[in-house]
């Protein structure tokens, strides 16, 4: 137990890596090797996958990075910790998206867009999308990675959200045929680097997100609200092992500043689009349930377009279980148990509110629809696609925040 | 006098916005309220929000993970 008076932020905890804590977390890291083994063993990528999936999830937990809040808390308490993390994470994805997009597509004026980078049709999906979206994921208290993460940290709410997230995809797949010829199909697909070249797209975008970041900074300012960095309480690194300590605890069990999860994860994005393509899951999630109702016969049946569309978009899931995007959205969930056990963060956290569950629950469903329309989720259709020089995810960028904006106003209103 | 609420279990942003609410119905004669909460990002904005209205904070650490965190009138 540790008190302090005075200071507005807790001490970091102690390291805590003994006795039966350590036998459970060294069997919970075997399991981890295991998966990998089974999972590289049926396909190279899906081993790749599960580990890129539990660095997410580490990192995710680690810095408790939430999309939702980001959008959320500039409206409702007035300040962008989380918000600043999300544009340096953005502009560490964009300079290395667009240095392998410009390998992909050398000369961007014959107007051909790089295959996997998410670059979306835009219309009124992208608008509704956003904004059911954004309001879902804050009466849900979390967006489809938030979720994801705090179902690792033991939060049932969350599982609650994620359920109905996947059924909020399979409603979007029931009227995507009639979304396509309403809007996908003749939507624009405006990329960057086809109008500015791969330079000038990239130096608009960072200036864009600069921009962002000191208008955030006057927000903040005019607010009168900064929430400071919680302090890290280091031993006297008087030999070598109080300094290896002091790092175990400043990676393991101090949380990390919203900027530094925001860089590593624009980081590991990179790696993600290397690999194979850019981060993004709701297109995996829809897969499960799309594949269930269609073998069970009460699917949405074939959507049209959806093969040739990037991204997120979704997924008809005929083609069997195994996939590597299953491994990386369970490595997520596995990885940010993980942090959260080591970090002693690990909690079943049931809300006592009967009203949270329909919340969660209902705020999954409205989010789950609208990634469907938009195809991709704050990841899949913002954060990986203004990284992708793509204009669709700055439109998607402005109605989440409506959405988000509206959420705060109804969250409000329940006790 | 002072007040306990008990906000285990609680999904975000409520630890924070049920604290702020309770805040601002204390009583004169009630000068300090304790908030025992699991959700460790309510731990950054709590003590923010309590010391805009003019409470300091103090934070304990009671279990894995679980706090108290106890605001006082200036």
């Amino acid at each position: 137990m540790q008190a302090q008076s005075g200071s507005l932020l807790p001490p970091t905890p102690a390291l805590n890596f003994g006795g039966p804590r350590a036998v459970r977390g060294a069997l919970a890291l075997a399991a981890a090797v295991a998966v990998y083994y089974f999972a590289a063993g049926n396909e190279v990528r899906m081993g790749t996958f599960w580990v890129l999936g539990l660095a997410f999830g580490f990192v995710l937990q680690r810095s408790r990075f939430c999309f939702a809040s980001a959008f959320r808390d500039i409206f409702l308490l007035r300040h962008g910790r989380t918000l600043k993390g999300v544009l340096v994470g953005l502009a560490v994805a964009a300079v290395g998206f667009s240095t392998l997009m410009a390998r992909q597509v050398p000369n961007t004026a014959l107007g051909v867009l790089p295959p996997d980078a998410n670059v979306l049709p835009m219309g009124l999906h992208t608008v509704v999308g956003g904004i059911l979206f954004g309001f879902g994921m804050v009466i849900a208290g979390g967006c489809v990675s938030g979720s994801i993460y705090r179902m690792g940290e033991g939060y049932v709410a969350s599982w609650v959200s994620f359920f109905g997230i996947i059924l909020g995809v399979l409603g979007a797949a029931y009227t995507w045929n009639w979304w396509w010829e309403f809007q996908i199909e003749d939507g624009l697909r405006l990329w960057l680097p086809n109008l500015l070249g791969h330079g000038g797209a990239l130096v608009l975008t960072l200036a864009a997100l600069a921009g962002l970041f000191v208008l955030t900074l006057w927000w903040e300012s005019r607010a009168g609200v900064v929430v400071p960095d919680a302090p890290f309480q280091a031993e006297e690194e008087a030999n070598f092992a109080a300094r290896l300590r002091n790092l175990f605890k400043r990676i393991f069990v101090h949380g990390w500043t919203p900027l530094l999860g925001g860089a590593v994860l624009g980081g590991l994005n990179v790696v993600s689009f290397i690999t194979e393509r850019p981060w993004g899951f709701t297109g995996e999630l829809s897969r499960w349930s799309i594949g269930i109702s269609n073998s069970l016969g009460f699917g949405p049946g074939i959507l049209k377009g959806v093969d040739a569309l990037p991204g997120c978009t979704l997924e008809l899931g005929d083609n069997g279980v195994l996939h590597f995007m299953l491994f990386l959205v369970l490595g997520m969930i596995y990885g940010s148990f993980l942090a959260a056990y080591f970090a002693g963060e690990f909690k079943i956290r049931i809300p006592r509110q009967r009203i949270r569950f329909v919340q969660a629950g209902g705020g999954g469903l409205i989010m789950g629809y609208g990634a469907g329309i938009a195809m991709g989720c704050t990841i899949g259709a913002f954060f990986s696609a203004i990284a992708s020089l793509a204009v669709n995810g700055w439109v998607f960028a402005i109605f989440l925040a409506v959405g988000a904006w509206l959420g705060t106003q109804a969250i409000q209103r329940i006790p | 006098m002072s007040k306990q609420i008990d906000l285990r279990g609680e999904i975000c942003p409520y630890p924070m916005m049920k604290t702020v609410q309770a805040l601002k119905k204390l009583g004169r004669e009630d000068h300090e309220l304790v908030v025992i909460i699991d959700h460790a990002p309510a731990l950054e904005t709590i003590p923010t929000q309590a010391e805009r209205l003019g409470f300091t904070v103090e934070i304990k650490e009671t279990g894995s993970p679980e706090w108290r965190i106890t605001l006082t009138r200036k």
